[in-house]
């Protein structure tokens, strides 16, 4: 008995230590792989500028950047070019794709129309829409209504071009079903086309939402007195990089937000679209 | 005697469909009776054209010529009349099974609360209480299509219109959803028309068989299934019952036994 037990002790150890593995892929783990690489890249440059590798006039640097940014939370002067260019994103983003959507859905109604305005569309969606800028701030003035009106012309063609696609590629044999129940096209629309539209028209939100700071930045750069790309315009101008980086730092984190946003959006309103498994295969 | 009434009268429908160079006939005057309370099967080889006599009868197409004749008044198809049911269940994804199941009573304009209460009968009915917020993503191939068959009913259509509704299902499901499917037409008193390739399904479920020829199809034969036996397995073993499939066998071409 006590010789069983023995030859059991001494073989457990040896086995089981080779088939244990650090598990990386936890939540908790893959945010602190994430945080050490952004203070890796942090602390290299912060040290290059120090030793004299990087030049801190040409690319600043994280001591720099961390003073100015807190010095404009301090002031106020931070939350306020935020606040501009985050209205201007949202209103051109909303608009945009509402009206985009809407339009792409609508042409669903009639093929003949939508036949008709075809080429015009493609015409429209092939002109970068950023060479429109400088006639936008002409038509729309230098305050907030031009950036909105430049958001709108980036995400609008998008949202249209998305929503009718997916309104022609809506499941032919539920519509035939609500048919064969005496469903007029009205019906047809609401309870078919729209719904089975939706996950692709949220999908454009994401790349649309990106789209509206674009506009926003672009129609700040050309003309502006506020807003995070008045901010890095005219700090980069002034070869203020410390300044310029505080601005593209807050863009990014106010992209993170927004598309985290969308996320959320997505989930509240296509339940039934949340996938079982969530995850590729693992291999 | 009441049961023999004709319900829907098919008569010399034709269709064709435009092919490459010309038009390939598909049915070549059609004719064959629905009676009151019927059970017909419509059987025939591959391709046949079985499912274009539903898409006709369910108004999803339009014959070339013909008429269809329901209680006496020329009708253009069942639309709105009759209850389709289909190999894929067709229940929409984004909604609910209780969503699912009040879909037609939607579009009838059926008072909301007074649906919601018949849909909650039915699920509970057919064993799906439970499930009534469950997307149908969810349920099994079975669940899904007795949710589309509770879809169907629940309209109270006065014919059910069945093109091989079990045909993706594997064979026990099938079993007892025939059996499902044959409780709830005699409790609701419906009549049915089924579209199937199945000729053991037609056999154990039909009161009638019309059987196609090949393409392009014509009525070969209509069979009268004398089986008076409800359940459609206790039908299966019914002395009759091979009897009937082999007949059907031999009108479709098909070999069933070693010939010497």
């Amino acid at each position: 008995m006590s010789a069983i037990t023995a030859e059991k002790r001494g073989s457990e150890p040896r086995v089981a230590p080779a088939r244990r593995r650090l598990v990386l892929d936890t939540p908790v783990r893959r945010t602190l792989l994430q945080a050490a690489a952004v203070a890796l890249v942090l602390l290299l440059w912060e040290a290059g500028t120090r030793i004299g590798w990087i030049s801190a006039f040409l690319f600043g640097a994280p001591s720099g950047i961390l003073r100015v940014f807190l010095r404009m939370a301090a002031d106020g002067s931070l939350w306020s070019d935020t606040s501009c260019t985050l209205i201007e994103a949202i209103l051109g983003f909303v608009i945009g794709t509402l009206l985009g959507s809407l339009a792409g859905l609508a042409l669903w109604y009639s093929v003949f129309v939508a036949r008709l305005v075809e080429p015009f569309i493609v015409a429209i969606n092939s002109v970068p829409k950023i060479a429109l800028a400088p006639i936008i701030i002409l038509w729309f003035g230098t305050g907030l209504v031009s950036k909105v009106a430049l958001a709108v012309s980036l995400t609008a063609i998008v949202a249209l071009i998305a929503a009718y696609q997916a309104a022609k590629d809506a499941d032919t044999d539920l519509q035939a079903l609500l048919v064969s129940m005496g469903a007029t096209k009205h019906q047809i629309f609401y309870k078919a086309v729209v719904p089975s539209a939706i996950p692709a028209i949220i999908a454009t939100f994401r790349i649309n939402i990106g789209f509206g700071l674009v506009g926003a930045v672009v129609g700040e750069f050309i003309s502006s007195q506020q807003g995070l790309g008045h901010l890095v315009y005219t700090a980069s101008s002034f070869y203020d990089l410390n300044t310029v980086w505080v601005g593209l730092f807050v863009l990014m984190f106010l992209g993170f937000v927004l598309y985290h946003a969308i996320d959320l959006t997505e989930r509240v309103l296509v339940p039934w679209k949340q996938s079982s498994s969530g995850h590729q295969l693992q291999m | 005697m009441a049961a023999d009434t004709i319900q829907l009268s098919v008569r010399n429908v034709r269709k064709s469909f435009a092919g490459t160079s010309r038009s390939v006939p598909v049915l070549d005057g059609l004719t064959f009776d629905i009676h009151e309370r019927d059970f017909v099967s419509i059987i025939g080889p591959s391709g046949c054209g079985k499912t274009t006599v539903f898409n006709i009868v369910a108004g999803l197409i339009e014959a070339d010529t013909g008429a269809l004749i329901y209680r006496g008044a020329e009708i253009a198809s069942l639309r709105g009349r009759g209850g389709d049911l289909m190999q894929k269940d067709l229940l929409f994804p984004w909604r609910t099974v209780l969503q699912n199941v009040l879909l037609g009573l939607e579009m009838r304009g059926v008072d909301r609360a007074a649906a919601v209460a018949t849909a909650r009968e039915h699920l509970a009915a057919f064993g799906l209480a439970g499930f009534e917020n469950a997307y149908p993503k969810t349920l099994s191939g079975g669940m899904r299509q007795r949710v589309a068959l509770i879809r169907t009913l629940i309209m109270n259509p006065d014919i059910l219109l069945l093109d091989e509704p079990f045909s993706a299902l594997d064979y026990q499901t099938r079993l007892y959803l025939e059996g499902v499917l044959k409780d709830a037409v005699e409790r609701f008193g419906k009549t049915v028309v089924l579209v199937t390739h199945d000729i053991d399904e037609a056999v154990a479920l039909s009161k009638r068989v019309v059987v196609l020829s090949g393409r392009p199809a014509r009525v070969k034969a209509i069979h009268a299934i004398d089986i008076a036996e409800h359940s459609p397995i206790a039908a299966r073993s019914d002395h009759r019952f091979s009897d009937y499939f082999h007949t059907l066998c031999d009108e479709l071409d098909i070999q069933t036994q070693a010939r010497p």
